[in-house]
């Protein structure tokens, strides 16, 4: 095949790709932004109406005014949320079979519901319930029982303790070092008036975002907003919130604690400078980097698996919110310190010598393949929308800036990510008398 | 759709798949477990998913994988009933998406086929470093069970409710046998499973003469005698036991209680399972989440799950340390309810729906697709699509619900919590 054929097959299948994985959109004069992706052929749909606050939300003005947030807040109202004066949002979908859910990450609240029928029903108790908020001094105090028992759940979890632990060693004051959940007594000092300032401040639909997938029509999910007064321009509240990102060096290099495990468990991570999550570039490199350097295509990760020295899930991610950006290695092992080392000799190594130019081509190709199979389900498709329009980008960028990728850039990246001055290490080890 | 026959207990079903980015192809073997041999069964996939004869480098085959855009190659056990499967499934983008024009579909065929049934061996044994690596990851995993309290407090449970039942043997393997794995005993237990097992093949998105037509030459020669499914069993009705066992510093408390239908010839049918479940504790509008999570806060989590092909029913819930046997008793309260109070239709039909819903919904999932077609291969049911599924959901009668309820009997109750003074206060505090 001649190259002109080969780049024009290798377009060809790019822009299926990049249908594969569009969506319509539309921003509503309320400044609520409405995504859609019509599945011909799917029988269920997936909404998800998410807002841009999270955990990390925790001191900001509202018009004018400072209100602080106790740990804890941004999951507390999602679960209040789901409540209403005439009942629990669950009573309502079990009248239409939908399943329901929601959840709160560092930087987002998200509801959502799948259903393959009284899809508009769906959408009204969906939009209705998160735009009519509603709390009491009583259903707060009921919550308080069920979101203890929930914190404590977490609090048996080490892979969850071990990331919070992380966090504290890289940040002195960024709210990533709370639990998402908070704990038992932050909880117990949220009020009312705190959780109404809260859905004031971040549940406008200028700081939301719809998005639906399946068997809908953008005009369906338009509808839906316009009967629940979400379509009209209102009069916005002054919000003024920030994180500054955190310089210098990182509080603490290393910790160590117990916990009833039987056999230790450790994470490395690195503190990077934040960056804009509208940066593609920088997200989808720092989203490899972990697979680069000791991913299943690689030498390290097959040297660590065959000598026994980790689990099989050790693994690294990233995260990045604002004012925080991270790279972190979670996994368990009877040698974790050597792990550790080894990791970053390994870091410097590639530093030296270059990313091998076959392990970077074929992370990249995972990560298209993933991006495409992400949107096969009306799940992921919802959510990944809607995640990639929080972020201020859509998935059809993600997949042309993935194209862009060379391995210059990822050597470029490791010049100067991951150095051990910004590298924190955490071990759990098994409580003496745990078996 | 149908199940067709290519040789005595071999088979091959095609899905449609015409709407997904995405292909599929899985093989099912399924065999009868034996306790001599369930270390061996239990490493056996680890070692098949590290490679084959014609790629048999784990790294070499990870790159082929990403090669292909990222393929997903899995080799996993589960159990049916007293049954095992061992089931290998490839799934990765279909060919239009290929970005040089690539092949992928022949490619993923290759290499489930060849993971399956051309296993790389050396002398006519597994590899030793290969069978050396893979008892030591699986006897890490089998260590790193109690790092998750609830899947622990739920295995606890289940081997006091088994014993020695033949339904007992640990899908995990055991610890202590797991030196007694050798290139030979594995490339032994390899040829049982090959010989005694139903063969099954699910195609979705793939051409199925030509995945029909490898398989068919794959087997060429193979010496096969396939034995039947085992029939769905029960434990026998006891005295309820209780155990407790304490651990130092853990926060929640976990309890899992198991419940026995009885050795019966007929269990309930899965359809009536479903609702029953979905009424008891499997669904947000069901007795157990209303109730015992929401109203009282006894539990975080607290939900019901039934096992045909076993007979047995499980609880299992997280609660607040010293609060185990009131959130027992309020669960157990909430079921004698169900079995004998009131029981309205409103109530069932609520639960029912997110069933009917669920069904619906399967078509848009190749794994979910493949799973409940698999499913009625494996209790012995013709297959029927979803839309029939909800046909037989919608006719369950409430009778039939209680009825299903009012069979089982409690059995075991395992719970673990915190060593006395030792109990985590929620929000810990690692890092100053």
């Amino acid at each position: 095949m001649s190259n002109d054929a080969m780049q024009a097959q290798f377009a060809a299948a790019q822009a299926r790709a990049a249908a594969a994985v569009g969506c319509e959109r539309a921003v509503l004069p309320s400044g609520l932004t409405v995504l859609c992706r019509t599945m011909p052929g799917y029988s269920s749909v997936h909404a998800i109406y998410a807002t841009a606050f999270g955990s990390i939300h925790r001191a900001f003005t509202l018009d004018g005014k400072p209100v602080a947030l106790p740990a804890g807040t941004a999951h507390f109202l999602e679960h209040k949320m789901c409540e209403t004066p005439q009942g629990d949002s669950f009573s309502f979908y079990a009248k239409t079979g939908a399943s329901a859910n929601a959840f709160t990450s560092y930087d987002r609240t998200c509801y959502l519901f799948s259903a393959t029928q009284k899809i508009d029903e769906n959408l009204d108790i969906l939009l209705g319930m998160v735009g009519k908020p509603w709390f009491t001094k009583a259903t707060i105090a009921k919550e308080q029982g069920i979101i203890g028992q929930e914190i404590k759940m977490y609090d048996d979890s080490p892979d969850w303790r071990l990331l919070n632990a992380l966090f504290r060693c890289l940040y002195r004051e960024h709210p990533l070092n709370d639990d998402i959940a908070g704990t038992v007594e932050s909880i117990a000092q949220l009020t009312p008036q705190l959780l109404y300032s809260c859905t004031r401040a971040f549940y406008a639909p200028s700081n939301m975002v719809l998005s639906v997938a399946g068997r809908i029509t953008l005009d369906q999910a338009v509808a839906a907003c316009k009967r629940n007064g979400l379509y009209r321009k209102r009069a916005a509240h002054e919000v003024v919130w920030d994180i500054p990102a955190e310089d210098g060096p990182i509080p603490q290099h290393e910790a160590y604690f117990q916990m009833p495990v039987n056999k230790p468990c450790f994470g490395v991570a690195y503190r990077e400078p934040a960056a804009d999550p509208r940066d593609l570039k920088r997200r989808l490199l720092l989203d490899m980097v972990s697979d680069l350097v000791v991913g299943g295509l690689t030498g390290l990760y097959r040297k660590l698996y065959d000598g026994g020295l980790v689990n099989p899930e050790f693994s690294g991610d990233f995260i990045a919110v604002r004012g925080a950006c991270a790279v972190a290695f979670t996994g368990e092992s009877d040698t974790p310190r050597q792990v550790a080392d080894m990791l970053q000799a390994e870091i410097e190594r590639i530093r030296r010598e270059g990313v091998d130019p076959e392990v970077f081509t074929l992370v990249k190709n995972q990560m298209y393949g993933q991006l495409l199979g992400d949107v096969e389900g009306v799940e992921d498709a919802a959510e990944e929308a809607a995640a990639a329009c929080l972020r201020g980008c859509s998935l059809a960028d993600e997949i042309a800036a993935l194209a862009e990728l060379t391995v210059d850039d990822a050597n470029a990246l490791l010049r100067t990510a991951l150095r051990e001055e910004n590298r924190a290490y955490v071990q759990i080890d098994p409580q003496e008398s745990a078996s | 759709m149908e199940r067709k026959q290519l040789a005595p207990g071999v088979f091959i079903t095609t899905l449609d798949a015409s709407k997904f980015n995405r292909c599929r192809i899985t093989i099912h073997l399924r065999f009868p477990a034996l306790r001599q041999s369930a270390t061996d069964t239990a490493v056996l996939p680890l070692v098949l998913e590290r490679g084959y004869a014609a790629c048999p480098d784990m790294t070499a085959l990870s790159r082929r994988l990403a090669q292909l855009y990222g393929a997903d190659l899995g080799v996993d056990l589960s159990s049916a009933g007293t049954d095992r499967v061992l089931s290998a499934d490839i799934c990765g983008i279909k060919d239009a998406y290929a970005l040089a024009g690539e092949n992928l579909t022949d490619a993923y065929a290759d290499i489930v086929f060849g993971t399956i049934f051309d296993p790389y061996l050396v002398d006519g044994v597994f590899d030793a470093e290969a069978v050396r690596i893979e008892t030591e990851t699986q006897a890490r995993r089998l260590e790193a069970e109690f790092n998750s309290k609830r899947l622990y407090c739920v295995r606890q449970a289940r081997r006091k409710f088994f014993g020695d039942s033949p339904a007992g043997i640990e899908l995990g393997g055991y610890p202590g046998e797991l030196i007694h794995v050798t290139p030979a005993t594995l490339k032994a237990e390899y040829d049982r499973i090959l010989a005694n097992a139903s063969i099954d093949v699910m195609v979705q998105g793939a051409d199925e003469d030509r995945v029909a037509g490898l398989l068919l030459q794959k087997l060429q020669g193979m010496p096969r005698t396939p034995q039947p499914f085992a029939p769905p069993m029960g434990m026998p009705q006891t005295p309820v036991r209780h155990y407790k066992e304490e651990i130092p510093g853990l926060t929640q408390a976990k309890l899992c209680m198991l419940f026995t239908n009885g050795d019966i010839p007929d269990p309930p049918s899965v359809s009536i399972l479903r609702v029953a479940m979905s009424v008891l504790g499997a669904s947000a509008t069901s007795r157990l989440f209303r109730n015992v999570r929401e109203k009282r806060s006894l539990c975080y989590y607290c939900g019901s799950a039934a096992q045909r092909a076993t007979g047995v029913m499980m609880i299992d819930s997280g609660v607040e340390p010293g609060r185990e046997e009131e959130a027992e008793a309020a669960i157990l309260k909430e079921w004698e309810d169900l079995k004998t109070g009131p029981l309205t239709q409103e109530e069932v039909d609520d639960c029912r729906r997110g069933l009917l819903s669920g069904m619906d919904a399967l078509e848009d999932s190749l794994a979910a697709l493949e799973s409940w077609y698999y499913g009625q291969i494996t209790r012995g049911e013709p297959l029927y699509p979803p839309s029939y599924g909800k046909v037989l959901t919608s006719a369950v009668k409430l009778d039939e619900v209680r009825q299903a309820l009012q069979g089982y009997h409690y059995a075991v109750g395992y719970t673990l919590t915190a060593q006395p003074g030792t109990q985590g206060k929620g929000g810990a505090d690692d890092v100053q």
